[in-house]
């Protein structure tokens, strides 16, 4: 075993004891014990670093795979890791463009502003204008963020994943992990760091996102300077204002944090159910509020997609929840692909009204989280499965709920969400095919009562 | 879509001095914010009336234009264009990065 596999077999054996003395050797029962598991891989995870910080991360959105439990603990996961020294970044971005920071940019900070697993942000200057691929020019001077990919990063990646795949193909040998497919699950997750280890990718759907959000004047997304950015260099427009646990400022300074607020939760329910892709990866870190009062989305490393059909019921779903329609939240889910067997559609349907007036009856104010945490429970106790996509889109809406709430803590999310549902599924019913549809056997309908 | 909302549009244009209640239905529409709205069927009227309302008023536009009979398709080229100036800008953006990396790999190997 080399060495790193014996540190990380170190790492993962004591939390594993740590794991065993906190659910007393297993004999804690349901949630607790998920919980104290949960919070050992969390704290495993930061231990063993960047690789094992962002496999966590990707494992954070994946409620169909994952206990919710393990879920909304790895979504806490943050990388604390030193800074890479100047004159390694320096090195980085002489290599890139072939000529040295000071004279591709007209400055360049030596401090970062941002250090993370996979890379680390400088401020700089634009020395020349640049044409952005949508909006005005950016003058010369013009402030920039440059994310350059910590040195050797990709080795360690490689180094850390043979590891984990070693461990994977032992653990399919265990029936009860088995069903998790660990092996297929890292293959995938590996395919997903060697994208967002690839910067330009970042960059392309940063580019599409902002055109979605054009007609927007709340949203805000930093255009990318194609021209210092490579593989390795990710360099955007700098986005002044203040991060989400910083908001006291801001509303100091006289931002309407309420509108923001519903407005960002509207924004995303226009990115799922609209344009079909959306910010996966939503946390107070890649979130901001600029100084004139909109809403900026960084860091587009993990992004989710929908198809038009899913759209559709998607948006048939949230009204659904939001009215408080258990049995037509039930129909739609089916549709997207969660397999509730004739059998156990009566319980399921009982279980979900409960959950609704539970969590989401008037009265209070509308707890999501709550809600999510109970519906994912409640399809984990009857053994349903969840698509890796509807689960992905509970995780996401919990994730917009906490965001919109560290905005504006008195948000009702549900509230917020009616009026956009509401006109989606007006105009989705409004469909000339649709329409082509129904009319038929509504004249047929009506025949049949005016003739009885 | 379009069409069924231009015809509701049409409806709506030719009535539009008439209906008082599809009037209030407009704007309850219009006006529709976060804890506004109370009930199902009230709010889907009022969602789709602002729909309507909103295509009314590119009907309107494109009656007042003596040309108004190839406004629809003028509004297709020009988001059309607008997404082919997109992509052409998002390929200038994948060529100069490119180029980024070419110039750094010639000035590696001093050419």
């Amino acid at each position: 075993m080399s060495a790193r596999g014996r540190a990380i077999a170190a790492v993962v054996l004591r939390r594993l004891i740590a794991a065993a003395w906190h659910t007393r050797c297993g004999l804690r029962r349901g949630q607790r014990r998920r919980q104290a598991v949960a919070l050992q891989l969390r704290l495993a995870c930061e231990e063993l670093g960047p690789t094992f910080i962002k496999l966590g991360q990707l494992a954070s959105v994946r409620p169909d795979v994952f206990a919710p439990e393990t879920v909304f603990e790895l979504e806490r996961l943050r990388d604390r890791v030193p800074p890479v020294p100047i004159d390694a970044v320096r090195a980085i971005l002489t290599a890139e463009f072939g000529a040295s920071p000071d004279t591709v940019f007209a400055s360049f900070d030596t401090q970062p502003i941002a250090t993370a697993s996979i890379a680390q942000v400088h401020a700089a200057r634009l020395a020349r204008p640049y044409r952005t691929v949508a909006g005005a020019t950016l003058a010369a001077g013009s402030r920039v963020a440059v994310k350059v990919v910590r040195p050797g990063i990709e080795a360690t990646i490689e180094a850390d994943l043979a590891v984990a795949q070693r461990w994977a193909r032992r653990l399919e040998r265990v029936s009860r992990i088995a069903r998790l497919r660990p092996g297929a699950l890292l293959e995938e997750f590996r395919r997903a760091l060697a994208s967002e280890v690839d910067l330009r990718n970042e960059g392309r759907v940063a580019d599409r996102f902002a055109r979605d959000f054009a007609d927007d004047p709340l949203i805000a997304v930093p255009r990318v300077v194609w021209r210092h950015t490579t593989r390795r260099v990710l360099t955007t427009e700098f986005a002044d204002g203040w991060t989400l646990d910083k908001l006291d400022d801001a509303h100091r300074s006289g931002i309407d944090a309420r509108r923001l607020a519903a407005h960002g939760a509207e924004v995303f329910m226009r990115q799922v159910l609209v344009h079909g892709r959306y910010h996966a990866d939503l946390h107070p870190a890649n979130l901001m509020v600029t100084t004139d009062g909109r809403i900026c989305y960084l860091d587009f490393g993990i992004t989710g997609r929908t198809t038009p059909a899913q759209r559709i019921a998607i948006a048939q779903v949230l009204a659904a929840t939001v009215y408080g329609d258990a049995a037509r939240a039930l129909h739609y889910s089916r549709l997207l692909g969660l397999e509730v067997t004739e059998e156990q559609a009566p319980a399921v349907h009982d279980a979900v009204a409960a959950l609704m007036r539970e969590h989401l009856g008037r009265g209070e104010r509308p707890d999501i989280r709550g809600f999510a945490l109970g519906f994912l429970g409640m399809l984990a106790d009857f053994r349903i499965a969840i698509p890796a996509g509807y689960g992905l889109l509970i995780k996401a809406l919990v994730t917009v709920e906490g965001v919109a709430q560290a905005i504006y803590p008195d948000i009702d999310i549900v509230d917020s969400a009616r009026p956009f549902a509401t006109r989606l599924i007006a105009a989705q019913l409004a469909r000339p095919e649709r329409l082509q549809e129904r009319v038929p056997a509504a004249v047929r309908a009506a025949l049949a009562e005016l003739l009885a | 879509m379009n069409d069924v909302m231009r015809m509701l549009a049409a409806w709506a244009l030719i009535h539009e001095t008439a209906d008082e209640g599809w009037k209030a239905s407009v704007g309850r529409g219009r006006e529709l914010a976060p804890g506004e709205l109370d009930q199902g069927p009230e709010a889907f009227v009022d969602g789709l009336a602002a729909l309507v309302a909103e295509e009314k008023e590119k009907l309107k536009a494109s009656l007042a234009n003596p040309d108004h009979d190839s406004a629809g398709s003028r509004e297709d080229l020009a988001r059309q264009l607008e997404a082919m100036r997109f992509e052409l800008a998002e390929l200038r953006g994948s060529i100069e990065s490119l180029q980024a990396s070419v110039d750094a790999i010639a000035a590696r190997s001093g050419n």
